[in-house]
């Protein structure tokens, strides 16, 4: 089954690790797809060009539109008189992206990965992985749709009450007590589980979910463009704080970029607008903390290789971010109390000379957060 | 016999009848300020239902309310090198025409919040002092002027620049002449800069004046060795240091440069067991005075006679020719003869502005071979260039209306002349005063135009404070207001194209990027000194040679006048009171009198007792001016003291109306600005005024908090003074199991040799961790904030005492008396053995603060902040732009204290875990290390046995506070030895 599988891409020859470096170049502009970036999507290009002129083309793309070939300028035209950079790149170089493009982006198996049933299994996890994610994020939203609920049920477990309880002693229409005795009684209950989910959320900010000022979807920009949090996100490894995109950060790839799949023009125009009236857009904070927490996000994602989601849920699934955690203390000291140190792979942790030894002589499988004092006041309060 | 010591006076009376141990203890804590409800409690059944009511529908409302909507607001276009949430560091120099001090700026988000020491410089060497870090916030000073004034009204730059400009070329025209009054100014471009502008109006003369004169000892120079220097005083290279009234340590020229080198040879730890000796011989008590090894009390008219027999004494050892004077009664033999001995390694100083004194002295450290060796010639002082003689010329010549237009730069003579009666006369002879003022001070409301000059922090400029040695003062925030640095003001009114920027660029690059030879190209010679901040030439050997004039030396007897002598000083917080509308260092507890917020006359104890003055009793005297009095120990008999600096009528709401302003008092002699003034009468007003001092406080109850020693019986044993130490920890028991650290166990050693007591660190920890200004009347309600203070104890003669400095901050006791006793377990500690102070669990019982035996709790009585009772930095919004953004702003009713900077700690710590190694020594500095001009604390890792606090707590010397009750304090200190031959 498994050689059945691989045969066409064994007679694919290339599509080198090479290749897949050089496509970064142009992933800036194009897609594997059929959708429109900056470029035209490149799926099933070296069908509709012959290779010779992608070779010129891609070497040179200014050369071939002076030399006043018609598809060359009418693509130049079309993608907003855009001049694609030449690339310092051999013919076999250049064969080799094109094969690597035609193969949507996978490498030839030599290269792939000493096993071959792991392309296999990992494409097979990566559907289920984005099944699971879709799912996490669907349950996420009833949770939200249920929380945000709560104060209908409470009002609607209040009206049925007073009734119930009008009934009971004046209208007396049911007969049988025990009826109003477990509707009260289950009523109670309800309006007891509201009250203490509401005060325990008190100043926490579960499934926030603001409207921003600019309908900005990460799904769009991560999950189907899978542009890297970090592209945006610039300071998460440096600093306390993870950073909001500058203006002229958005502007990179929406100096082209004016129109959306969803919106049109109308979301970004407000990017042009800021741009232009230098007046700076004022998202809404989704995540916030109490003023007396540090928290700070290099600590967790250079040193502690934490994934974003950990804490942000399936930020990739979201039109609109919500906050997927309550962020409240007992949340961060759970982790704090399971997650590991990078103790044996960070010098820092050198230091801590008694727990290496109870490491090495076996009196400790791992050592968590917790173990080195992660959950002291003032690593968090100061 | 023991020692005794005592804080105060009233201690030292108490102690003197019975022990400080039967002493009715005083009131921990008081309840005044707070509303009778508050206090009594007294609420009825009604109140609580309508309480409960009113909590019951608070929650309501606040459960049915949204979370306030927080935003983030990201930068248009992000400029590379800011990075929200890590802080940029910019070399640059505080001058402000009195202090230099080069420094790192610490900006978070674009504001300045912090100064640090900068440590690549060779003078400061990475010290500051107190003022210097308190001037951060200046920049944020409310009273600052938000645009230019015309006649008293706000008015715009067009039209100010454009009207003078107008004069400026009309002057050509008309008799008279124009007058710049500056400043010292150290800024060699900015000195090329009024040279053009004079060039360019040729009836212009510069004229520059300091408040504080040091012109006597350019005079003398210029007599005895034909240049008018101040030559660079090398204090590390001196053995024996005798000062006549120099408060080089607090004040004097370069006091943070003179701490770094005295205390640099008073270290013992590493093997060293030599250390310099110093004498001080002053009316008042000084800093420097209260770290002399011997103290000589006298007279200020004492001082040229003493100084000739020191001459007479030394001359007749050295056989040099000796000069009549009058007869002294202090034998100065000794001191000769230890002078004579350390030739060629002693250094002579006074700080008297007296051309007569500073003759002797120069003559002294003449014949004991000095020159070259501990005053350097190749080198000389660039501060203090004033001229006491033109600045009296020039108010002859403004009386005689002689002078068209007036500039007043970095000077505020209206306030700090001692005749300023008569240049405000003269002021209203010339047509035309402009002031640079960045405030409406006392000189700036008298003036036609006001130019509001940059804060020093949104400047560029330079600085020459040491020939050949410059550094660079560079902006760090964009001017926050309509001001304009006054450089740029002339540029524009000599119609010049450049900016001030290119003008200064233009100056190194042809005047001082030619005298190095390592640079090859200016760009990126130009680059490291903006990087450095400090650029140093080689001294030139041959200039260290001199040809010395005898000069004849006379000295004028004592005075026979009846009545006080009195004397002004420089408080070593408020200086000469140019940063007086600064709250913390008005609140800065002096390190002398431990006094804030106030001026006083500071008076001997038997002065006192003979007159029948109490402390507060205030007194009328010197032309009908009113202060309460001090009972100072150490004020030398028939003799008061009055510091400069208050007084103020424009500085600001902190600084106006308090005290006197004691310029007043100051006079001209031949010339010269004199501090002194006999013949004072003090009359009893039968009224007092309450001084909110610190030191009556927070008394340690008598233990044995002091250790001290002389060199003698250190170099015998150097456990002397701290023999105890070893049999209180042998003996130590303790029910609580011991505690262990893995990892890091911090430490923090503070070697009292090297501590001044200067109160640099107060203001360095009030800056770093938001500590709040709580105001005089809160002081003295003993709830002063401060996470560190400087303990002041003295020994022995009340007249004379000996005085001993030691900071306090939280111990960080391993075994804390204040962690067993919270009851929510606020307070608690950590596994790298801090002790940890949670805000938003204390609930505010105080209970810790009872217990902790070192007092060094401080209790959020108010909230601080957005609080118009107290309406310093922390009610405005400018204000609170410094605050740290680390750090939590405390709310009423928590208790804080000192983290040891834990910030700190926890920012090194994720460097070194981002760069994969380990943590070095040193690394983490505290607020109070980093700036320490004494070198005093060292902070780190107990747990490293290489570590340099490891090597501290290893010395013999150290012990640590109260020992006996086993609190094992994770802070040591190393005793104090004095440089004396008695035990």
């Amino acid at each position: 089954m498994v050689l059945v599988f691989m045969l066409p891409l064994l007679f694919a020859k290339g599509q080198t690790p090479e290749a897949e470096q050089n496509w970064r170049v142009c992933a800036a502009c194009h897609s594997l797809g059929t959708n429109r970036l900056i470029g035209p999507g490149l799926e099933g290009v070296t069908e509709r060009l012959e290779q010779d002129w992608l070779i010129r083309f891609i070497r040179n793309s200014q050369e071939v539109i002076e030399s006043g070939d018609e598809y060359a300028v009418q693509l130049f035209e079309e993608y907003n008189r855009i001049p694609m950079p030449p690339n310092d790149l051999t013919d076999e170089q250049i064969i080799d992206l094109l094969l690597y493009i035609e193969n949507g982006g996978q490498l030839a198996p030599e290269y792939a990965a000493a096993e071959p049933v792991a392309v296999e299994k990992s494409a097979e996890l990566q559907r289920l992985e984005d099944k699971l994610a879709e799912r996490e994020q669907m349950l996420l939203e009833l949770d939200r749709d249920a929380n945000r609920n709560m104060g209908t049920t409470f009002m609607i477990i209040l009206i049925i009450l007073l009734v119930v309880l009008a009934d009971l002693f004046i209208t007396k229409v049911i007969k049988a007590r025990f009826v109003h005795i477990t509707i009260i009684l289950i009523g109670v209950a309800i309006i007891a589980e509201v009250a203490y989910r509401e005060a325990t959320a008190l100043g926490r900010q579960q499934y926030y979910q603001p409207e921003q000022p600019i309908w900005f979807s990460h799904r769009i920009h991560a999950e189907q463009n899978k542009i890297d949090c970090m592209y945006c996100h610039t300071t998460v490894e440096e600093s306390k704080h993870a950073g909001f995109p500058s203006v002229g950060l958005c502007m990179n790839c929406h100096n082209v970029v004016r129109e959306g799949s969803i919106t049109g023009r109308t979301e970004i125009d407000k990017i042009h607008a800021a741009w232009e009236s230098g007046q700076p857009i004022e998202w809404i904070k989704v995540h916030n903390l109490p003023s007396h927490v540090y928290f700070n996000h290099a600590q967790h994602v250079a040193v502690g290789k934490m994934d974003c989601a950990e804490c942000h849920g399936p930020v990739e699934k979201m039109d609109e971010v919500m906050q997927v955690e309550n962020l409240s203390m007992g949340w961060c000291i759970d982790c704090h109390r399971t997650t590991e140190v990078q103790f044996s792979t960070n010098m820092f942790y050198e230091q801590y000379r008694e727990l290496h030894e109870e490491l090495h002589a076996g009196k400790r499988s791992r050592i968590t957060v917790d173990d080195i004092g992660g959950n002291e006041c003032q690593k968090c309060h100061y | 016999m023991e020692k005794k010591y005592w804080q105060s006076l009233q201690a030292y009376q108490n102690k003197s009848t019975k022990s400080l141990f039967e002493k009715q203890p005083e009131k921990e804590f008081t309840i005044d300020g707070l509303d009778d409800s508050e206090v009594k409690g007294n609420s009825s059944r009604r109140d609580f239902l309508k309480s409960l009511g009113f909590s019951v529908g608070a929650v309501a409302l606040v459960s049915s309310c949204q979370m306030p909507v927080r935003k983030a607001i990201p930068f248009l276009n992000k400029p590379e090198e800011i990075t929200p949430g890590v802080a940029n560091y910019y070399a640059s120099t505080f001058y402000d025409g009195h202090d230099y001090c080069s420094i790192l700026v610490k900006n978070r988000e674009g504001r300045p919040i912090k100064i640090e020491g900068n440590e690549l410089s060779k003078l400061t060497y990475g010290g500051t002092n107190a003022r210097t870090q308190a001037s951060v916030l200046n920049l944020y000073d409310d009273a600052r002027l938000k645009n230019p004034m015309k006649n008293g009204q706000e008015s715009d730059w067009d039209t100010v620049d454009s009207e003078i400009m107008g004069k400026l070329n009309a002057f050509s025209d008309i008799q008279g002449s124009f007058a710049i009054v500056t400043g010292t100014l150290i800024s060699p471009s900015t000195k090329r800069l009024i040279a053009d502008f004079i060039e360019a109006n040729p009836k212009t003369e510069w004229v520059s004046y300091d408040a504080v004169s040091y012109h006597a000892i350019r005079k003398a120079h210029q007599q005895t060795v034909n240049k008018p220097v101040i030559p660079f005083y090398r204090f590390d290279k001196a053995d024996v240091i005798v000062s006549f009234g120099a408060d080089f340590l607090g004040n004097w020229l370069l006091p943070v440069t003179f701490t770094k080198q005295f205390t640099g040879r008073r270290k013992l730890d590493n093997g060293h067991n030599s250390m310099n000796k110093l004498m001080v011989i002053e009316s008042n008590l000084s800093l420097t005075g209260s770290n002399a090894d011997e103290r000589i009390a006298i007279k200020p008219s004492e001082e040229s006679s003493l100084l000739l027999a020191l001459y007479n004494k030394i001359a007749a050892l050295t056989g040099n020719e000796q000069f009549d004077g009058p007869e002294v009664s202090i034998d100065l033999s000794q001191m000769a003869e230890q002078l004579v001995n350390a030739s060629g390694k002693s250094l002579v100083v006074c700080g008297t502005n007296s051309l007569q004194n500073q003759l002797i002295v120069n003559s002294i450290n003449r014949i004991l071979n000095n020159y070259g060796r501990t005053l350097e010639m190749s080198r000389t002082i660039n501060l203090n260039q004033g001229s006491d003689e033109k600045m009296l010329s020039l108010i002859d010549r403004m009386n005689n209306g002689e002078i068209n237009m007036l500039m007043c730069w970095n000077t505020n003579p209206v306030y700090d002349l001692p005749q300023s009666d008569r240049f405000v006369e003269g002021l209203k002879r010339v047509d035309t005063v402009i002031s640079f003022a960045d405030r409406m001070d006392e000189t700036a409301s008298q003036s036609t135009y006001v130019c509001p000059d940059h804060n020093y922090l949104e400047s560029w400029d330079d600085a020459e404070p040491l020939t050949g040695v410059y550094s660079i003062t560079q902006p760090a925030i964009h001017n926050i207001f309509n001001t304009r640095q006054a450089q740029d003001s002339l540029l524009r009114w000599m119609d010049s194209d450049l900016d001030w920027r290119d003008y200064l660029e233009s100056v190194w690059e042809e005047h001082i990027f030619p005298n190095q030879s390592f640079w090859q190209g200016f760009r990126p010679f130009w680059n490291q000194c903006k990087h450095d901040g400090v650029f140093e030439l080689e001294p030139n050997p041959e200039d260290e040679t001199i040809t010395f004039n005898q000069v004849r030396l006379t000295a004028t007897p004592s005075a026979t006048e009846n009545g006080f002598e009195l004397s002004v000083y420089e408080k070593v917080a408020i200086g000469t009171g140019k940063h007086s509308n600064n709250p913390w260092l008005m609140e800065l507890p002096d390190p002398v009198t431990k006094a804030t917020w106030d001026n006083y006359l500071t008076i001997s104890p038997s002065d006192a007792q003979s007159l029948g003055l109490q402390q507060e009793d205030v007194v009328k005297f010197a032309d009908e001016l009113e202060l309460p009095v001090l009972i100072q120990a150490g004020q030398a008999k028939g003799t008061l003291g009055i510091a400069l600096g208050f007084g103020h009528s424009g500085a600001g709401p902190v600084a106006n109306g308090i005290g006197v302003n004691a310029f007043r008092l100051m006079r001209f002699d031949e010339g010269h600005k004199l501090t002194t003034r006999p013949g004072v009468t003090l009359e009893k007003t039968g009224r007092s005024y309450p001084l909110a001092l610190t030191q009556v406080k927070h008394t340690m109850e008598g233990r044995d908090v002091v250790k001290e020693t002389s060199l003698a019986a250190f170099l015998q044993n150097p456990a002397s003074g701290n023999e105890d130490q070893k049999y209180k920890e042998k003996h130590a028991t303790t029910l609580y199991p011991e505690a262990k650290y893995d990892g890091f166990h911090w430490g923090l050693a503070i070697d009292l040799n090297s501590c001044t007591g200067c109160g640099n660190c107060v203001v360095s920890c009030q800056a770093e961790n938001n500590v709040s200004v709580v105001g005089k009347d809160e002081v003295r309600r003993n709830r002063i904030m401060h996470w560190i203070r400087i303990d002041r104890y003295y020994s022995e003669d009340p007249d004379n005492p000996k005085v001993f400095n030691q900071p306090v901050m939280c111990q960080h006791c391993d075994n804390a008396p204040c962690e067993n006793v919270c009851p929510v377990a606020a307070t608690n500690h950590s596994s790298e053995g801090l002790n940890q102070m949670a805000y938003n669990r204390c609930i505010g019982t105080k209970y810790c603060m009872n217990n902790c035996p070192y007092r060094v709790r401080r209790f959020n009585w108010f909230s601080y902040i957005n609080n118009p009772k107290f309406n310093f930095n922390k009610n405005s919004d400018l204000g609170k732009m410094v605050l740290n953004p680390d750090v939590t702003v405390r709310e009423r009713g928590v208790v804080e204290k000192c983290s040891f900077c834990v910030q700190r700690i926890q920012e090194k710590k994720l460097t070194a875990k981002k760069e994969n190694r380990k943590l070095e020594d040193l690394e983490i500095k505290t607020a109070c290390m980093q700036s320490c001009p004494g070198d005093a604390l060292v902070f780190g890792n107990m747990n490293d046995p290489e570590s340099k606090v490891s090597l501290l707590m290893k010395s013999e010397r150290r012990y640590r506070l109260v020992e006996e009750l086993h609190t094992l304090p994770s802070v040591s200190y190393l005793t104090k030895v004095r440089n004396t031959s008695e035990a």
